[in-house]
């Protein structure tokens, strides 16, 4: 005779008893789970931090490796980038693995800031990456930043409020380091500028089909916010970017 | 290849000065009316002036003639700085101690105005040639201004052809500092500098 299907009150009272054994069992397993969840996690962490120490070097060196391995923060939910002041629950992860790729990061946008006060003069606060990415490199005895690492620097300063952003422009990034952003038709003046290195009235009147005045408001916008030099003994009078200038 | 004219000094090197790129930008000749702009580009026509000089050994800057120089204008790409502009450089030059109006030609005259260009400071030319008298062993020497400037020892110095009115300058430094003293003649005329060498 079959003792597991019961009949009648005999039966009610079976099922009582086995889903009990049933729910003790499932704690049991959930027990289990837990403390191997917990071994596994210790696991991982140390391997991770082992892996963190023992790559610092090519994380310093190496753009294409850091590149990587900034992605692969990203991919598992650690932002490395993330202040450790903000969000409490990733600062933990961003400790273990981001403490080189934060330094090296940190640096990287202290003397980002230095390049562009120093030209600021010269370019009005706008200058290409590729640029900045120049004059970094021709310092001896560092190993070499990328474009990549120069975008990401500066995204990290963005938050912090001083007008720093990267700015896309003909294709090209550039990076703003005043607060004032450019309007619209300051942005598709300057993309303009990327053609031929200048611009002037009728250039823009005749691609962008503006009127003579919108033309001359923008270039006047542009030249009071220095982010253009003018050439009177060019007929008709043209307006060049600084970026056209080489090192 | 630019035909514009060269100073008439001699030059000391045998190519033609190395214009650094801001000399082929276009608005470089152009008095920028953005204050800030103007400041940059002040600074860089500073820097140039200075290089240029030194690279040509260039003592002092005839305004109205020196405007003819490849130095203020570009044949390959037709752009020259205007006068006044030029005077606006040499000006804040001036203010920086970079360089020094000749007196008489001053900045306001209409003509002839005349700068003095340190390449290097007196101070630097006063501890080179303390420095050429200590290893050429001319100590306690008495030198005229002539020997020291176009004199066999100093073929191959830096000063070689100094304008004598830095190298008073020069040698002003010196005597404040005690290192040197001016000599006269019988009859009160300067007969030359005696040197006591570093000290």
């Amino acid at each position: 005779m079959s003792m597991r299907r019961g009949v009648g009150l005999a039966a009610f009272d079976n099922h009582e008893r086995t889903a009990q054994q049933y729910s003790d069992l499932g704690s049991t397993i959930l027990q289990t789970h837990i403390s191997e969840l917990t071994d596994q996690l210790l696991t991982f962490q140390t391997a991770l931090k082992r892996f963190a120490k023992s790559h610092a070097d090519e994380i310093r060196s190496d753009p294409v490796f850091r590149s990587e391995f900034v992605k692969m923060c990203s991919a598992i939910g650690v932002d490395p980038l993330a202040s450790s002041s903000a969000n409490k629950k990733g600062s933990f992860w961003a400790e273990l693995l981001g403490r080189d790729v934060n330094d090296f990061f940190f640096e990287l946008a202290v003397r980002i800031i230095e390049i562009c006060r120093r030209t600021r003069d010269e370019n009005g606060g706008l200058m290409l990456v590729e640029d900045v990415k120049a004059r970094i490199n021709s310092v001896p005895g560092r190993p070499p930043v990328s474009q990549e690492d120069i975008v990401r620097a500066v995204n990290t300063l963005a938050p912090l409020g001083h007008g720093f952003g990267i700015v896309r422009l003909a294709h090209k990034d550039f990076i703003r380091s005043v607060p004032q952003e450019l309007n619209r038709d300051q942005a598709v003046a300057i993309e303009a500028t990327q053609a031929l290195g200048y611009i002037s009235v009728e250039i823009l009147r005749d691609n962008l089909r503006w009127e003579t005045a919108r033309c001359i408001a923008v270039l006047d916008d542009l030249v009071a916010s220095g982010l253009v030099w003018v050439d009177e003994q060019a007929r008709p009078k043209e307006y060049w970017t600084p970026s056209w200038i080489r090192p | 290849m630019s035909t514009s004219k060269s100073p008439t000094s001699t030059p000391s090197q045998s190519t033609s000065f190395p214009f650094p790129s801001i000399y082929s930008f276009p608005p470089f000749f152009t008095r920028q009316p953005n204050g800030q702009t103007w400041t940059s580009q002040l600074s860089l026509w500073n820097s140039l002036i200075l290089a240029y000089c030194r690279y040509n050994r260039i003592w002092r800057i005839d305004l109205n003639t020196a405007i003819e120089w490849d130095l203020f204008n570009n044949r390959d790409i037709n752009r020259s700085l205007k006068l006044e502009t030029c005077r606006e450089i040499l000006d804040s030059m001036v203010k920086k101690g970079d360089a020094e109006w000749v007196p008489g030609s001053g900045s306001h005259a209409a003509k002839n105005a005349s700068a003095i260009i340190y390449w290097r400071r007196p101070e630097e030319w006063a501890n080179i040639i303390a420095d050429w008298i200590d290893s050429t062993g001319q100590k306690n020497a008495i030198l005229t201004l002539y020997e020291i400037a176009e004199g066999d020892l100093s073929l191959s110095q830096d000063f070689r052809g100094i304008d004598p009115t830095i190298l008073r300058k020069a040698l002003d430094v010196l005597i404040r500092r005690g290192q040197a003293q001016i000599m006269k003649s019988a009859d009160g005329e300067e007969a030359g500098v005696k040197f006591f060498g570093n000290q």
